[in-house]
């Protein structure tokens, strides 16, 4: 049990890789406010099993990562429990394919203000009570098409990208004050956000991987709780990778 | 104690400084008020006054009157 008594904010926890994080931390005995984009009673069910079958608490919090007024009110809530938070992790995100001629500004700016500026938001406030209690670990999920570019993911893997630079720079800037900050570099992983991906680009992207399959969403959650444990007290400002060997 | 006295006491326990020099004093006139000296400074109005300081208002303060 990696996180007995911790206190954790997980974004992003309706499906994929964010459920995956909530079921990983709560088996591993961290407590954790579950932040999704809207209410869903099938949701709420999986938090109140996984909470009594692991005996801690998850609080289901909402709030769409458009809305500043929402993120904030979510943000007051988590404070007013005034219970230390020891981990961090920035999951929500979204894609919009497309050729990059044929992206509108709009809509690059909309992929931004979700998959970056809105992390920044969250992350501003949580971080600012992890310095006060001296210590925590913010996780920001990337992705390798920020290291390795992805044709038609432009918005996408320059969003993804600003989450790694932001990640560098607040490990250097929070070392100090006891909170370290890494990213997780995800490949292809078989979730909701891959399913509609043309089977030939999938099977192209299997081909280039050392270990042929697309990757699982646990697979994801495990280096995130490794990075959220104390068996990383020693790591800060990295990006790990999780992509089966991808070339 | 009164609210403009634990403001005061914020203020000269973070920088180091007597109550006279209070007045008009403003970021980076002090060397302690530095940026660093300057999230200190919000904590400790923050503990002080059991609250929670938006991000525009942290930017804002840049100035005891503020």
């Amino acid at each position: 049990m990696l996180l007995k008594g911790k206190n954790s904010v997980i974004t992003g926890c309706l499906q994929g890789i964010g459920k995956a994080t909530l079921e990983t931390f709560a088996n591993n005995g961290s407590n954790v406010w579950a932040c999704a984009q809207a209410p869903n009673d099938d949701f709420e069910a999986f938090c109140k099993e996984l909470a009594q079958r692991n005996d801690v608490w998850i609080k289901p919090i909402y709030f769409d990562l458009l809305d500043q007024d929402q993120m904030k009110a979510a943000l007051k809530i988590i404070s007013s429990d005034k219970l230390p938070i020891h981990s961090l992790v920035n999951i929500a995100g979204m894609t919009k394919d497309a050729i990059f001629h044929m992206i509108p500004m709009d809509q690059m700016k909309m992929i931004f203000e979700v998959n970056f500026f809105s992390q920044m938001y969250i992350t501003q406030y949580i971080t600012k009570l992890m310095v006060r209690q001296k210590g925590g670990s913010v996780i920001n999920i990337s992705s390798i098409s920020a290291l390795d570019g992805s044709y038609g993911q432009l918005s996408y893997s320059a969003s993804k990208a600003a989450l790694i630079g932001a990640t560098k720079t607040l490990s250097a800037e929070l070392a100090d004050k006891g909170v370290r900050v890494n990213a997780i570099a995800p490949g292809v992983i078989a979730t909701d956000m891959n399913k509609i991906v043309p089977e030939n680009i999938i099977a192209g992207h299997v081909k280039k991987m050392s270990i042929k399959r697309l990757g699982n969403s646990f697979e994801v959650s495990n280096a995130i709780l490794y990075l959220a444990s104390d068996l990383s007290a020693y790591v800060t400002g990295q990006v790990l990778r999780i992509d089966g060997g991808i070339k | 104690m009164t609210t403009t006295e634990q403001y005061n006491q914020v203020f000269c326990e973070t920088f180091e400084i007597e109550e006279s020099k209070l007045v008009g004093l403003k970021y980076q006139s002090v060397q302690l008020w530095d940026s660093i000296g300057h999230m200190s400074l919000v904590a400790a109005l923050e503990d002080a006054f059991d609250i929670m300081m938006e991000t525009d208002d942290i930017i804002d303060l840049s100035s005891y009157e503020k």
